[in-house]
């Protein structure tokens, strides 16, 4: 299978008054089409930094980011915006949502920011089925605020979706979230990737969560330090890959 | 203390272009406020140095009310009165300067204004500084002192000779020039004036046996004699012919109420800057605020008082407040500079330079600050009102969920009102007050409105919008309502700048279309004659301008003076039978054939509605004027709706039989009425004709009766402050979007992460301004149009067919879209260039 995401020799280097911040210090890696994958690492290992930069949002100081054949990291910003629109789908731990446009608008972003109606054709459906699928149908007109926290991580997964991007990239989407809701959540991106084949890349900090990958990467001074091979499984149980990490000490 | 103060000057210059944008708003409305107070005490001084260069040092004046003026009997009477040590007769009259010999089409020169007086008694009254040569030689006729304007014009030097031409039966005077008048004071109104000897200025305009006339008499009371007691001698020598008395405080009294209804208007459009400004600091205080939500709440936390939290947003406040006045200062008295150049054309009185009155520019300061703090007063309540908690709060929303502030927006509203009101003076009359308070109440409840009527007409506008970008459209359309009071602040600072140039525009067309209308609907004839000198009514050129071929009708039109009941009344000679033929006069009382017929007879008078309203007169009644002759009494045959234009008000309509005895020299326009189809071809041969006989062909339309382009340009310098009052709505709106943008950062990030473009997050943002204008401008023209008809109105029921000034209209709301569209480019561009990694992973 090709490689949908590809890391070459990533670094990022923040400028700090005194002295610069490696974020990140040399990381390559690669994600196959239709895999599910997660980063996890200690806090300030630059898992964050690593997904930003993989879904073009940030650009490194050195290295390449090849997404589906383009080098995003070296394409103008408008460019890289367009990809971006095309190819991925953003879930973040806090703030997903346009506050002033409803459940069903916040859902619709992608298809009005490429200029299609949201209201007819085919985008009417995938938006109707996108809200159905997180389970939030009868909640469409409802503004983020009216929501719980949950909900909202959902309506953000819908977003996500909604365009079946070929690439979906979340950032702790269940860190703030309880256990069941945060399970809704993770069971929404599994779907999305056994069922429609979409690529997952998933940071987190929960042994739990990163269970639902096929790899999970391991993170740390900004370097890729393991890489734990779970495989495709229909269980989830974090047991397995809990003894992996405590075999490797971490 | 001293830390809350370095936290107020450390947040203030960590947002940097916020914080100048807003000091320049509250500089150009104290800007505004320094040069109104400057430009009235220049109005002031200027009166004063005016009334100085026309009285001289004369105790009094005495003016003829009759156009043919004091007779040498007069003059005398009031030289042998007790306490006179010196009279000075003058003469004035207006002529042109050399015709052109062969007439042939060729236009008439600019006239001048000729004065003549006495070369020995008038040096000791009037002093007429000289820039080169010398005075009036005592024992010369033909000579002639020329101000520096004519001069200049007309490429005059001393020595060379200046031609002017006469009555109709004078020989024009070749006079040698022997010096150029320094002074700008004279009375001809471009400042081409001539001074020549009395005797010659007789001779030239009162040819045969009405010799020896004057226009005024000058008088210096004796030393030690009582100017009052003087005064009242006089009215006991003077009892040949009416006159009117004028002593220099009088005349400058006069001088000082003719710029009332400029100064009136300045006063309002100080208020609005004031008040746009004021919305401008409120904006940026209770942005800083709103975006502060956390960092207050934590301090409170870390235990700031309420009290040091209120004190934190008023030291804010004073330092924008003292920026905003020292840069106010400046732009002030560079303003100031430039309303008085372009008032010395538009107002006789307000030649000169600008006066600095310290006192009252320390005031306006003071104001300006004062206005600053308590537009700083909501945001220190609301910052010290946030609950500690609220630092910890996910999405606190602070601005969001409060209740419109109408009642701080009506606070501020009312004190800039009654700081405009106190500090510009009005006419003392009920009335001066009235207009500008009524625009003032309208401008209020537009401002007030606003709140109301930005959700629907914010989604009309966006209709407008939304075909083009939908998109932006519609991530504007949330951002309109999020703080509805902040954005009913900024579109309020727009309302009222559309609002004051849509209303001034809108007097402005209205006074001209009703100068206009007056003129042709009351003027029997296509095209109007005007003569710089009285015409008698047997002179030859009516015959030949009779015989012109294609016209139909010339009909001669005296303007002149009358007394009656110790007024002066602006009186019209007419033909009758030509207005009963042509004429419009709309009748309101009295057969108008009937009437007109009694005009031609003699003995009668038609009055407007208006000075019969004034006299207390109906039809039938006798208005008694005073003539030399004795008194003439003229019975009411008709009242009109409108009358003839005159100085000051509707004239007093009366038949030529009458006119010359209430001593009316002759015509001074000739209405002229073409046959059907012949006034192309009859036109050219008619001007031809005139030119020769010294008459300036005019257009209906290019005679505005009191609207000269004086008027015109007094409404340019309106629209000039008005533009000032936009540029703060603009700085507004530029403030609010910055804000705006600032607030939504996240949003903004999380759009950029969906796929929106830079491009994309550019438009939506100007998108945004362009609502909010199209939403101000609309209130605001509809504000501005009342506000307008509220003007004319109050003018004096004068003008009333009111024309909302399309042209001006137009152009408000067009340059208001523009400049907010443009104020926008700015906060666009911040949004355009969030980071997208920052703003999503900002906690
Ligand atoms: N804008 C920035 N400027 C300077 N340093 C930064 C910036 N963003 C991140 N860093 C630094 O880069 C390193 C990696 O940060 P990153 O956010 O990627 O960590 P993370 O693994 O996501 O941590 P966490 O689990 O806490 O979210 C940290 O040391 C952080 O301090
Ligand atoms: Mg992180």
């Amino acid at each position: 299978m090709p490689a949908i995401l590809e890391a070459r020799d990533l670094v990022k280097r923040y400028r700090l008054g005194a002295g610069d911040v490696e974020a990140l210090r040399g990381v390559s890696l690669s994600v196959e089409r239709g895999e599910f994958v997660a980063f996890m690492g200690p806090s300030g290992s630059g898992k964050s930094t690593l997904l930003h930069l993989l879904g073009g949002l940030d650009r490194p100081t050195s290295g390449e980011v090849i997404l589906d054949g383009a080098a995003i990291s070296s394409l103008s910003d408008d460019a890289a915006t367009r990809l971006r629109r095309e190819q991925t789908g953003f879930v973040f731990q806090f703030f997903n949502l346009v506050p002033l446009l409803s459940v069903r608008e916040n859902v619709a972003l992608p298809f009005m920011i490429a200029g299609q109606d949201p209201n007819r054709g085919e985008a009417a459906e995938r938006i109707g089925d996108a809200i159905a699928a997180v389970d939030l149908a009868g909640k469409e007109r409802n503004r983020p605020d009216q929501l719980s926290a949950g909900e909202q991580q959902r309506v953000a997964i819908a977003r996500a979706l909604v365009h079946r991007p070929a690439l979906v990239l979340a950032d702790e989407p269940t860190g703030n979230l309880d256990f069941t809701t945060g399970t809704d959540v993770l069971e929404s991106l599994w779907r999305s990737c056994t069922q429609r084949g979409q690529t997952i890349v998933l940071v987190t900090h929960d042994a739990k969560a990163a269970a639902y990958a096929d790899r999970v990467f391991f993170l740390r001074d900004g370097l890729v330090r393991d890489e734990i091979v779970l495989g495709r499984r229909d269980e989830h149980g974090a047991a397995p890959l809990i003894a992996r990490l405590a075999q490797l000490g971490l | 203390m001293g830390a809350i103060h370095s936290l107020a000057r450390r947040t203030l210059f960590a947002r940097r272009a916020r914080t100048i944008l807003t000091i320049l708003g509250i500089g150009l409305g104290i800007g505004v406020l320094v040069a109104a107070v400057v430009t009235n005490a220049s109005l002031d001084a200027a009166a004063a140095s005016t009334v100085r260069e026309r009285l001289g040092n004369a105790d009094v004046r005495i003016s003829a009310l009759e156009e043919r003026g004091l007779s040498p009997a007069s003059v005398a009477a009031a030289a042998a009165a007790p306490g006179v040590a010196i009279a000075a007769p003058q003469l004035e009259a207006r002529t042109y300067p050399r015709l052109s010999a062969t007439g042939g089409g060729a236009a008439l020169p600019d006239p001048v204004t000729v004065i003549g007086v006495d070369p020995v008694v008038d040096p000791k009254v009037h002093a007429r500084p000289l820039s080169a040569g010398s005075g009036l030689p005592a024992d010369r006729a033909d000579v002639a002192l020329v101000s520096e304007a004519l001069a200049r014009d007309d490429g005059l030097v001393v020595g060379e000779t200046i031609t002017l031409e006469g009555a109709a039966d004078a020989k024009p005077a070749v006079l040698t020039v022997t010096g150029i008048v320094a002074a700008t004071g004279g009375p001809d109104p471009a400042g081409r004036n001539v001074v020549v000897p009395l005797a010659t200025a007789q001779a030239l305009f009162q040819p045969g046996d009405a010799g020896g006339r004057v226009s005024r008499v000058d008088v210096v009371a004796a030393d030690g004699a009582d100017p009052s007691a003087v005064e009242e001698a006089l009215v006991a020598a003077l009892a040949l012919e009416p006159y009117s008395l004028t002593t220099p405080a009088e005349a400058e009294a006069d001088l000082v109420a003719s710029t009332s209804g400029l100064r009136g208007i300045i006063a309002l459009v100080v208020v609005v800057v004031l008040f746009g400004a004021a919305f401008l600091v409120f904006n940026t205080l209770a942005m800083s605020v709103a975006e502060r939500v956390r960092e207050v709440g934590l301090l409170r936390a870390a235990g700031m008082t309420r009290r040091q939290v209120r004190l934190l947003v008023l030291f804010q406040a004073v330092h924008l407040g003292v920026g905003g006045a020292i840069v106010g200062l400046v732009l002030g008295i560079g303003l100031a500079t430039g309303v008085t150049v372009l008032l010395g054309g538009a107002v006789p009185a307000a030649a000169g330079s600008p006066v600095l009155p310290p006192l009252e520019i320390a005031l306006a300061l003071l104001v300006g600050l004062a206005v600053t703090a308590a537009a700083a007063l909501e945001p220190a309540f609301l910052a010290a009102s946030i609950p500690p908690v609220e630092a910890l709060r996910l999405q606190a929303d602070l601005a969001g969920g409060r209740p419109v502030r109408l009642r701080w927006l009506l606070a501020v509203l009312v004190l800039v009102g009654a700081v405009g009101l106190l500090l510009i003076p009005v006419p003392a009359t009920a009335a001066g007050y009235l207009a500008p308070l009524a625009v003032y109440g309208i401008l209020v409840v537009a401002a007030l409105a606003i709140p109301f009527v930005l959700g629907p007409l914010g989604r009309l506008a966006g209709l407008l919008v939304a075909p083009f970008l939908p998109l932006e459209e519609r991530l504007t359309r949330g951002a309109l309502v999020r703080d509805r009071s902040r954005a009913a602040l900024t579109v309020g600072a727009l309302v009222v700048a559309v609002a004051m140039i849509s209303a001034l525009g809108g007097v402005a067309a209205s006074t001209r279309a009703a100068a206009d209308a007056w003129l042709t609907e009351v003027v029997p004839g296509n095209e109007v004659l005007v003569a710089v000198h009285p015409v008698a009514l047997d002179d030859p050129v009516l015959d030949e301008l009779r015989a012109v071929d294609g016209v139909a009708r010339v009909s001669p039109i005296g303007r002149f003076a009358i007394a009656a009941g110790g007024y002066r009344l602006d009186t019209v000679a007419i033909s009758g039978a030509d207005f009963a033929a042509d004429g419009r006069l709309r009748f309101v009382a009295g057969d108008p054939a009937t009437a007109l017929a009694a005009l031609d007879a003699g003995g009668a008078a038609i009055l407007s509605r208006g000075r019969a309203d004034a006299l207390g007169l109906d039809l039938g009644g006798t208005l008694t004027a005073t003539a030399a002759e004795g008194p003439v009494d003229l019975a009411v045959a008709g009242i009109v709706d409108r009358s003839v234009p005159g100085e000051s008000g509707e004239a007093v309509l009366v038949g030529w039989p009458d006119a010359s005895r209430l001593g009316a020299l002759g015509a001074d326009l000739f209405a002229v009425r073409y046959a059907a189809g012949a006034e192309a071809t009859a036109r050219p041969a008619l001007d031809d004709v005139a030119v020769l006989y010294a008459l300036q062909p005019a257009d209906l339309g290019d005679i505005r009766g009191a609207v000269g382009t004086s008027l015109e340009r007094m409404f340019d310098l309106l629209d000039m402050l008005a533009v000032v009052a936009l540029l703060v709505a603009a700085l507004g709106i530029a403030n609010t979007l910055t804000m705006n943008v600032l607030e939504r950062v996240r949003e903004i990030g999380v759009l950029r992460a969906a796929g929106l473009t830079r491009r994309q997050v550019w438009r939506m943002v100007v998108v945004e301004a362009t609502i909010l204008a199209l939403v101000g401008a609309a209130v605001g023209a509809v504000a501005g149009v009342a506000a307008a008809g509220t003007m004319v109105a109050a003018g004096g029921g004068t003008a009333p067919s009111f024309d909302p000034g399309w042209l001006t209209l137009g152009m408000a709301v067009a340059g208001s879209v523009a400049l907010a569209t443009l104020a926008a480019v700015y906060p666009a561009r911040v949004a355009g260039r969030i980071e997208i990694v920052r703003a999503v992973s900002y906690e």
